[in-house]
């Protein structure tokens, strides 16, 4: 009987146990270990940021989900990692009563989700620093509190500064940073105050609707339409300025620091700020039979798990590389360890990164959240499974071959709300087999705005509950 | 000229039926190639 452990119960890592459980039919075990006791919803946090979601209606606690699956459930907070033969196992603290424990395991999935590195940007977060951000349900609830705050200093006649975007010159997730921006403005629209307040759009993307992926391209009526059009028109279209080709480098008190392409340093007076940090990967030791703590070995220098990627290649040399993306997501060195999600490294950007005249490197970092985490976590699944039932992995798909689906939310009502659908095949770009310059499958790939968008948002919410919730038919949708 | 939408695609993104239809015909095109994935 083999024993599987999954550390983090996100996206990625509740895919994966559920998948594991459904494959292994409780012939072997499948152990989740998370901080956190339940599985957030993530998407919906850009409607708790501005008080149209109740917090409690994106979590559910997962053990009770575990405990019908089979899967056992270990509340606590992974310290160390032994992988090697022969000691192979976890050490964790209870979260409650600090008390280690020791995990034993045959294979290991590292799916803990993001480290959000505030510290990286001195000013940065709600904690320790000036900005508000929706990157954990806490932090989203807070920014709720400060957001409506802000909305009261509005009635009485003041005029506001919002600055909505990324922290970080190579912060990710701008997609979740463009709901909020047009979410906020679609709210304040709605409670009559929209003239009171300056928003401006203030990013590290090299081109406006780059969101990390080099963009989204789409073939509409026989021409290609880029998402630069799309997005300028957008905020054209609601009145927000957009600054881009910037990062941030430090906030004080009402002020955020940046430095743009052209090495020029700049500063932007705010009221209320929500800027995305940089992330990096959860700080887990890992360490040898001899007690030496070998994690360079097994990380990035950003605290990402290697696994089959082809590290090390210059951008242009990536970016021609389709095969450089890992498809099974192993580390070469310990075959019975897997990373899924956000946690496993990339082998670098998906957009262009530029350095500038200081020597200040501006690059989004890849996406790596959402459908593709949850579809990583279902490859992961397989794998593991292959391996314990076969002895060999049957399955594999690098993100230049991973479909993704976002619906981007620009506003919540039913009756007129509106969201942006953005399908694309593939989430990197894939230069040797679609044959245009954006390396997309140009006839699946997507982008449309409308009250749909709307719906489909909140079709997804419930839907996606449903199945993190492993109820009747949750296989039939996809991830 | 600042780039907007048109009178006419602010039109068809919110009459109600045009987008009932866009909601099937995007469910279906998602629900299509997301699947596609999951034999891989």
């Amino acid at each position: 009987m083999a024993k599987v452990v999954v550390i983090g119960a996100g996206f990625a890592g509740h895919t994966t146990a559920l998948y594991l459980a459904d494959r292994l039919k409780k012939k072997h075990e499948v152990v989740v270990v998370s901080n956190r006791d339940v599985f957030s919803y993530l998407p919906s946090w850009v409607w708790v940021g501005v008080g149209h979601m109740k917090p409690e209606k994106t979590i559910f606690k997962v053990k009770p989900v575990y405990d019908r699956k089979g899967i056992k459930f270990v509340h606590a907070a992974v310290r160390e990692i032994h992988p090697d033969a022969g000691e192979q196992f976890i050490l964790a603290d209870e979260v409650g009563s600090g008390k280690e424990t020791r995990i034993d395991y045959d294979y290991v999935v590292v799916a803990p989700g993001p480290f959000l590195n505030f510290a990286a940007t001195p000013g940065l977060g709600p904690e320790k620093g000036f900005t508000n951000s929706i990157c954990s349900l806490p932090h989203a609830v807070t920014t709720r509190d400060n957001y409506l705050a802000l909305c009261e200093r509005m009635k009485k006649g003041e005029n506001v500064k919002i600055v909505i975007g990324t922290g970080h010159p190579g912060a990710t997730c701008q997609g979740a940073a463009f709901e909020y921006i047009v979410n906020v403005h679609k709210d304040l629209v709605k409670r009559g105050l929209r003239d009171k307040a300056d928003i401006l759009w203030l990013s590290n993307e090299p081109e406006l609707g780059d969101l990390g992926v080099n963009g989204v391209q789409i073939k509409r009526n026989g021409h290609t339409m880029v998402s630069e059009e799309f997005i300028k028109s957008v905020f054209n279209d609601h009145g927000i300025r957009y600054q881009i080709q910037s990062g941030v480098t430090k906030v004080e008190e009402g002020k955020i620091h940046w430095q743009n392409y052209e090495g020029d340093e700049g500063t932007t007076d705010f009221d209320f700020a929500m800027l995305i940090p940089a992330f990096k990967g959860q700080p887990f030791k890992y360490v040898n039979k001899e007690g030496e703590d070998i994690t360079a070995k097994l990380n990035n220098p950003g605290g990402f798990f290697l696994v089959d990627g082809k590290y090390g290649l210059p951008y242009p040399e990536l970016a021609q590389t389709p095969e450089a993306w890992p498809s099974k997501y192993q580390n070469p060195t310990y075959p019975n360890m897997f990373a899924a999600g956000i946690a496993f490294a990339p082998p670098g950007p998906i957009s262009k990164p530029f350095t500038n005249k200081n020597g200040l490197l501006i690059a989004p970092a890849p996406p790596r959240t959402g459908m593709i985490s949850g579809a990583i976590g279902r490859v992961v699944a397989m794998n593991v499974a292959d391996l314990i039932e076969k002895g060999e992995i049957t399955h594999g798909e690098r993100m230049t071959e991973m479909v993704a689906a976002c619906i981007a939310s620009m506003g919540d009502s039913l009756w007129d709300g509106n969201a942006v659908t953005i399908v694309m095949r593939p989430v990197v770009p894939d230069r040797k087999k679609y044959n245009n310059p954006y390396g997309r499958d140009l006839f699946v790939s997507h982008l449309e705005m409308g009250l749909s968008g709307a719906w489909m948002k909140y079709m997804l919410h419930y839907t996606f509950m449903w199945k993190f919730k492993g109820k009747f038919g949750w296989k039939l949708i996809p991830e | 000229m600042e780039q907007q939408f048109t009178k006419s695609e602010k039109f068809w993104m919110n009459f109600k039926l045009y987008q009932l239809y866009r909601f099937i015909a995007l469910n279906i095109k998602i629900y299509t190639v997301a699947v596609q994935s999951k034999f891989k």
